[in-house]
């Protein structure tokens, strides 16, 4: 009899899994249980083309119907996973059915995380994750309203470009004292910081937001020093990796389903796939790393899918990310932090920042406006070759040239 | 109607470095390989991208913005996120020059 492999978040990791299962074996029945109505689809897009009305093209739906219907995927959208038994090797969903299985994937991503002050549960506070939360901002966005984004992260300070893009009042209120301070260098959070105020977004850096006050025609946010009258706020602090399922059923679990290399947990026969996974850090084996992006959720499944049929295949990418705001394309490769050494390369309108330790050694780097370099910086930090780091400061000499 | 439109000089062109061109609304990129001249839209079919400012080696374009791959050759998609291919255009090269039929 065939085996049955059912995979629990119809997202982009589930879709990955089950894409590569079936390329590894073409009798095994596969099921993708998801809890929302839509196909699976990848999350770039949301806060950006889906925020702006474009057609997001084949970004966000990569495969259609008939994809998974050719493939032999059997959908269960709309169908959540309540409970997992690994000694019985069965799920529950939330219609009461049951189902065995031979292997388990839990592909459950993360959630948003809400703020925890008085005042977020008026409507007008809204969160960015799912595609219907993506369509119901937009919806709000197109009457030009003052928006308030709390949280100047990725997601936040993509939908404050989209935004502005629309002709809303932005205001980004950030608790630390800076842009993006989880991945990158302050050199770039400076850019990115002066990239949104010549966009007209007014930055509150180092706010300290106590309360949210609604009323039925605005909503006040209570600061520190001020109050700011607005109509919207977006709350983008991030997201936590939706592990209930694999902590009431007793796997390890520590900030994200830990699992080793590839995607194996700590029960026979049950993966983590994509950005629930914690796994060990492909820059230094000794740590382990979640990660949220594109391409962990693209390519770790794969390492997941090869150990369910018995290959070995781990996942040891260079982390990679991508941010476009306005006419910015912002990659960011490694892990460049303020602590290496920082070499930047720039003409023009296109800049490299590589950031070395202190052997010579790219540990990271930031692109912007530069993505041509963005392959000669991976390989050359998965070389891990030294070098005098003054030559890297040579834009007469390609990156290229170093490899 | 289709035509050869000049477009470049042979000896301008270096190997794996892309040169944009635009021929009346059309932006195409053109490419020396060891085995000739290659010519493909230069928007990436995924996001708007000019394909021609990406990493180019062993007979692929990347997309600078999120680097999908795309076969010079045949214009194939190689890597997510593309996932369509790009169009590719017929050339010659003659006294020097480089022609792209289009």
């Amino acid at each position: 009899m065939a085996r049955r492999i059912i995979i629990i978040g119809a997202g982009q990791a589930g879709r990955r899994c089950a894409e590569t299962l079936r390329e590894l074996d073409s009798t095994a029945e596969i099921m993708i249980f998801g809890a929302e109505a839509h196909l699976p689809y990848d999350r770039p897009p949301l806060s950006k083309a889906v925020l702006l009305g474009k057609g997001p093209g084949t970004g966000l739906f990569v495969r259609s119907a008939e994809f998974y219907a050719d493939q032999r995927i059997t959908l269960h959208l709309s169908e959540a996973v309540t409970h997992i038994a690994p000694a019985e090797k069965q799920i529950e969903t939330a219609q009461g059915r049951i189902f065995t299985y031979d292997a388990l994937v839990l592909a459950t991503g993360a959630r948003a995380r809400r703020l925890a002050i008085p005042g977020t549960d008026d409507p007008r506070v809204m969160l960015l994750r799912s595609l219907d939360e993506a369509l119901a901002l937009r919806a709000r966005l197109l009457d030009k309203p003052r928006l308030a984004v709390i949280g100047g992260g990725l997601i936040g300070l993509e939908a404050a470009a989209s935004a502005r893009q629309l002709g809303c009042t932005v205001d980004v209120l950030e608790a630390g004292e800076r842009l993006m301070a989880r991945g990158l260098p302050t050199s770039i959070s400076r850019r990115m910081a002066a990239l949104h105020r010549q966009h007209g977004v007014i930055l509150h850096l180092n706010a300290r937001l106590d309360r949210i006050e609604s009323t039925a025609q605005e909503l006040n946010l209570h600061l520190a020093e001020e109050c700011r009258a607005v109509d919207l706020v977006l709350v983008g602090i991030g997201a936590s990796p939706e592990t209930a399922l694999a902590e009431a059923a007793g796997l390890a679990v520590a900030e994200g389903i830990i699992t080793d290399r590839c995607g194996r947990t700590s029960h026979d026969g049950v993966y983590a796939a994509g950005e629930v996974a914690r796994f060990p850090n492909p820059m230094n084996i000794d740590i382990s790393t979640r990660q949220e992006s594109w391409l962990v959720a693209q390519d770790q499944p794969i390492a997941v899918a090869h150990a369910i049929m018995g290959q070995h295949k781990p996942y040891d990418v260079i982390p990679w990310y991508w941010t476009d705001q306005y006419d910015c394309n912002l990659q960011v490769l490694g892990e460049p932090t303020d602590r290496l050494h920082q070499i930047e390369r720039t003409e023009g309108e296109r800049h490299t920042l590589l950031c070395c330790d202190s052997n010579g050694r790219i540990r990271g780097a930031v692109l912007i406006n530069n993505g041509r370099e963005a392959t000669p910086c991976r390989r050359l930090i998965a070389s891990g070759k030294p070098f005098d780091i003054t030559e890297y400061a040579d834009m007469a000499r390609p990156l290229r040239s170093f490899l | 109607m289709a035509a050869w439109h000049r477009v470049a000089s042979q000896e301008e062109l270096q190997p794996d470095t892309p040169r944009a061109v635009r021929i009346g609304e059309m932006q195409l990129a053109i490419i020396r390989l060891a085995d000739g001249v290659f010519a493909v839209n230069d928007v990436c079919s995924h996001e708007y991208a000019l394909l021609s400012e990406g990493f180019c080696e062993d007979g692929k374009l990347e997309c600078p913005l999120h680097q999908a791959c795309f076969d010079i050759r045949t214009g194939k998609a190689l890597s997510a996120p593309a996932t369509a291919a790009i169009a590719t255009y017929p050339v010659k090269c003659e006294n020097g020059d480089v022609f792209v039929m289009m």
